[in-house]
């Protein structure tokens, strides 16, 4: 919180310094730990009074009004009371405040609001998925009568099974009118979809989006859902929220590295392994507050799909045959003795901190430095001098404050940054975004004011969206002091300015020449080295930082696509599925060794696959997108015969003579860490450090924050970057890339990223499968004029080195000359950087299904 | 004198009938209210009427019952409710006969019987599976999972009397 003025609340009798203007029911619970117990109110939220249960008695230390001192009655200070009871929830704290919270006509009150919500609120407790962490439950049993003066038989009878999209069901009975999950998607997300319907004893929850409930953050209804009205399809009678286990993890899906909780129970199903149940939010004010996108919430089942590679394969002749570790590491280790030092390593952002340094230790013994990195984004290098400064809480941006994004489509790229970035345009910061394509954040961001509808005043929105020409990213923020000196200067003389660089539509040279220029912004604006100052990027995966801490970078990764060699380890990445045009170069590598979750198309071609543990199975730490180091501890039963990736190599090392094999993934960070002097030298312990968190969710009082957990596995530990040590960072030159044009008479083909798509780890999430658009190209009017193509036709996209049949998107919104085609959603793989594609009609549109 | 007495005593049992029982030939009568193994009970409609909610196992203080749920379809429906035990089991070796899961049951689908002869060779036979401890169905009752008319089913947990 910040500093602000401090004045004296009396609360039971005592009396408490609390910031001027805060909530009385945040301040009672954080200065008083008096719990005031409350339905509708969220502290994330604006408070709206609706459901009264937070009523307190209320008063006003009485003053003389000619000269302002406290009027005394018998040795107390006289108090003017309210006469009836005050909602707390609508009340900011001011000097001379009284609160009674124990009095019998609170508790009359309370108890009144409880049995007035229980008339017709039906006994589904022992079925219901919020029994046993339900504040209703709870508040009854605090509050409620015991008896009820209801007739049981009368209460209202309505739909209980009403599915609010694929993700949510709604049992309208149990439904107590609180609007948290309204308030939820309109004040917070900015998606407008849910809303009331009808009045009375009639209002009901409906979703007015087609389809229902569309919105990339609908899980967080649940949580903050005080009833067991809404909950999620995933966990449905999954288990008792008592009988589950909760493990602290790390979201795999993006740099944010969002703190989750799974909870896991033993299922017989699943050989009586620990299996995941639910995903849930783990409160970390710094990173992702207490919510988590549905991307994080629903995609986990890939952690024990029957498609997983389940024990280590090695080529005899045309097949892959499965066999033992006890065989495969000595034959890996001929292998590799055989290759003299000839390897090298491309590894994916999904690999944890302890993989890659296994990994780096076993090229170094064998005499090689090639540890390239797989990934569409490139200058990470830049993130460890210009990163965001150390203790930098997106969350804090406000007023003053400039966030730039740029060739990115943050919503779908990292979810949880694009709900704080638009939250801290609410709060009053400066938002620019600049891409080739229209976006969801570049319509939010040139808003200029948002409908609350709880809120009656309008807060002015300031931002600005910028189209710049396709692929031309680096020279449009290179050049942006001569364009658009007005939004130049927005940015360089903001208080604080972040920018959140993305890499659509660049390949390596330009995604370095954009990290840069827009480091020389933050440079020219002083805008290093300090908190909530810098520079952040939406790396692919959990773990893209990691790579660049390690020493894997794109430089080297374009050397082994440039002069491949002889014995090449994917680690985590799929090259092959990735890129179309990666056999090329495969194919002069002699041994491919693969080290991965799925049997890919990688795997296809390799003469070793090996499997790998997800992130469920095993501990490990991630480094998110702000340089935060996270752990994740071993939740899930494990697959197969797959062990961790570091275990693996740590296993072939000690048969390669390189010294005996860790025991733990703990071990290998001690090691990692005392050889990294970037590590700072932190250990698994002081990852694992927690504090109090404002506000205090998660507690026995779940219905204050709703059941996102208490943190108590670590909130990490954010390494400094070079400017935070106190070195100053000098400008570089942008080498600006020559930008890939289309051939003639094809077009530019821009790779973009969707949140849901066909990959390995999505796929077997069966419930977002209605969620994944259909495979699509994107194009716009006039070119598709000029092919003959009708919007929904289907056509093939031709580009170096494949083909994909998809369907044609026609619109104004995609820009002349170019075709978008989303990674990851055709049958067969579609190109990873931009290059030049011919878009062919095979056939009209179908009638849709 | 006391000898006499203490004769008495002996001739009058010598005479009466012994009480010992031909067990196992011989079965004693058991009390209504004695707790013997657990049977799942059914509707006279053949529904079971476990709604797998788990607080008998919530409610064990030996920890002898494992639940897992699942949810009704009118194409597989097994209980009213939306809800029901995939997979039921007790461990009787655990189960110390409390009855507390009898208690604890909001739809009185787990009862007490008076079967008590339980002994078992391996410990994983001590296990009793949903097969093992449901009721036969009922004459004029259908086998579970029925299929079911769309919509004849609308409660989460199926109308019961108040509890007393």
């Amino acid at each position: 919180m910040a500093e602000t003025k401090l004045v004296t609340i009396t609360i039971d009798g005592k009396a408490y310094q609390v910031p001027a203007g805060s909530n009385l029911v945040d301040a009672a619970k954080w200065h008083a730990d008096n719990d005031i117990p409350v339905f509708c109110y969220h502290p994330k939220m604006a408070p709206v009074g609706m459901c009264r249960m937070c009523v307190v008695e209320l008063g006003m230390v009485e003053k003389d009004r000619a000269t302002g001192e406290v009027i005394m009655e018998n040795g107390q200070p006289k108090v003017r009371w309210m006469p009836k009871l005050q909602t707390a929830c609508t009340q900011v704290a001011t000097d001379g405040m009284v609160v009674r919270t124990d009095t019998d006509k609170v508790k009359a009150g309370r108890e009144s609001v409880i049995e007035f919500l229980l008339t017709s609120h039906p006994l589904d407790c022992p079925i219901c998925d919020k029994g046993g962490e339900c504040p209703l439950q709870n508040l009854t049993m605090a509050h409620g009568n015991g008896v009820s003066r209801m007739n049981f038989a009368d209460k209202l009878k309505l739909d209980k099974h009403v599915p609010l999209g694929d993700l949510i069901y709604l049992d309208e009975e149990r439904c107590i009118q609180c609007a948290r999950c309204i308030r939820f998607q309109d004040e917070i997300v900015g998606d407008d979809v849910l809303a009331f319907h009808e009045r009375g004893r009639r209002l009901q929850i409906i979703t007015k989006s087609d389809p229902g409930f569309d919105t990339y953050f609908s899980g967080n209804t649940t949580d903050i859902c005080p009833v067991g009205a809404l909950t999620t399809a995933d966990f449905r009678f999954g288990a008792r929220p008592w009988e589950l286990t909760d493990v602290p993890s790390i979201c795999p899906h993006d740099a944010a590295g969002t703190n989750i909780s799974l909870s896991t129970r033993l299922d017989r199903d699943f050989g009586g392994r620990a299996m995941i149940k639910r995903v849930m939010p783990r409160q970390n004010e710094a990173v992702n507050e207490i919510w988590i996108s549905d991307r994080t919430r629903f995609v986990h089942h890939f952690t024990r799909s029957d498609d997983r590679l389940q024990s280590p394969m090695v080529r005899r002749g045309e097949r892959l045959s499965p066999t033992v570790w006890n065989e495969a590491i000595p034959a890996l280790a001929e292998v590799l003795k055989a290759a003299n030092g000839d390897v090298a390593v491309l590894a994916g952002g999904g690999a944890s901190n302890e993989d890659l340094w296994e990994l780096r230790q076993l090229l170094k013994g064998l005499g090689s430095e090639r540890l390239g990195a797989w990934t569409t984004h490139s200058g990470a290098e830049l993130l460890l001098e210009v990163g965001v400064g150390k203790g930098s809480n997106l969350g804090t941006l406000g007023k003053g404050d400039a966030i730039l994004v740029v060739a990115s489509d943050l919503e779908e790229e990292v979810p949880m940054w694009y709900l704080r970035v638009k939250q801290a345009q609410d709060r009053g910061a400066f938002l620019a975004v600049a891409n080739h394509r229209p976006t969801r954040l570049a319509e939010i961001a040139s808003q200029t004011e948002r409908k609350v509808a709880s809120q009656t005043e309008r807060k002015p929105l300031v931002g600005k969206s910028v189209l710049y020409e396709a692929g031309k990213a680096a020279h449009w923020l290179n050049d942006l002091a001569n364009s658009d000196p007005e939004l130049y200067n927005t940015l360089k003389d903001a208080q604080n300015l972040v920018i959140i660089a993305g890499a659509e539509g660049l390949d390596w040279d330009g995604g370095r020449a954009l990290m840069q220029a827009a480091a020389n912004l933050l440079i020219a604006g002083g805008h290093v080295g300090k908190p909530n100052n810098g520079l952040m990027a939406t790396l692919p995966e959990a773990n893209g930082m990691g790579l660049q801490y390690l020493g894997y970078t794109t430089q080297n990764a374009l050397d082994i696509i440039k002069n491949p060699p002889s014995v090449l380890i994917t680690a985590q990445c799929d090259p092959l599925g990735d890129d179309p045009t990666a056999g090329s170069w495969m194919s002069k590598v002699n041994t491919l060794i693969t080290l991965t979750l799925f049997p890919d198309d990688t795997t296809q071609r390799a003469a070793f696959a090996l499997p790998v543990q997800s992130f469920a199975e095993r501990d490990g730490t991630f480094i998110n997108g702000e340089r935060r180091v996270q752990r994740f501890y071993t939740a899930q039963g494990p697959m197969g015969d797959a062990l961790p990736l570091w275990e693996i190599i740590a296993r072939l090392r000690e048969r390669l003579g390189q010294g005996r094999a860790k025991v733990s993934a703990a071990a290998v960070m001690l090691e990692l860490s005392n050889h990294l002097p970037s590590f700072n030298g932190i250990r698994y312990k002081d990852l694992a450090q927690v504090e109090r968190q404002y506000p205090d969710v998660g507690g026995k009082d779940l219905y204050y924050g709703g059941t996102a957990y208490q943190n108590k596995g670590g909130l990490g530990v954010q390494l400094p970057t070079t400017a935070d040590n106190g070195s100053a960072p000098t400008t570089g030159t942008v080498n600006l890339p020559e930008v890939k044009q289309a051939k003639k008479g094809e077009l530019l083909l821009i790779p973009t990223v969707r949140l849901y798509n066909r990959s390995h780890i999505m796929r077997p999430s069966a419930l977002i499968a209605n969620r994944v658009a259909k495979p699509f190209a994107a194009l716009n009017n006039a070119d598709a004029k000029k092919l003959g193509i009708k919007h929904g036709d289907r056509v093939e996209v031709r580009f170096n080195g494949g083909q994909a049949t998809v369907t044609a998107q026609v619109s104004d919104s995609t820009p002349q000359g170019v075709v978008f085609v989303p990674r990851y959603l055709a049958d067969t793989p579609t190109p990873m950087v931009i290059t030049s594609a011919s878009v062919v009609k095979v056939s009209d549109a179908v009638a849709v299904q | 004198m006391n000898i006499i007495k203490g004769f008495r005593t002996t001739f009058k049992h010598l005479l009466e009938e012994p009480v010992t029982l031909q067990y196992p030939e011989q079965m004693r009568p058991f009390e209504a209210r004695y707790k013997g193994r657990h049977h799942l009970r059914r509707y006279e409609n053949g529904l079971e009427k476990c709604i797998g909610c788990a607080l008998c196992a919530a409610a064990c203080p030996a920890d002898a019952i494992w639940v897992e749920a699942a949810e009704n379809t009118d194409e597989e429906r097994y209980s009213p409710g939306e809800r029901y035990a995939k997979t039921y089991e007790i461990n009787m070796l655990r189960c110390i006969f409390c009855g507390y899961c009898e208690d604890a049951c909001p739809t009185q689908a787990i009862e007490l019987g008076h079967e008590h002869q339980l002994s078992f060779t391996d410990r994983r036979d001590a296990i009793y599976t949903k097969e093992m401890l449901i009721d036969p169905v009922p004459s004029g009752g259908k086998p579970t999972p029925q299929k079911v008319e769309a919509g004849a089913f609308d409660r989460a947990i199926p109308d019961m009397p108040d509890p007393k």
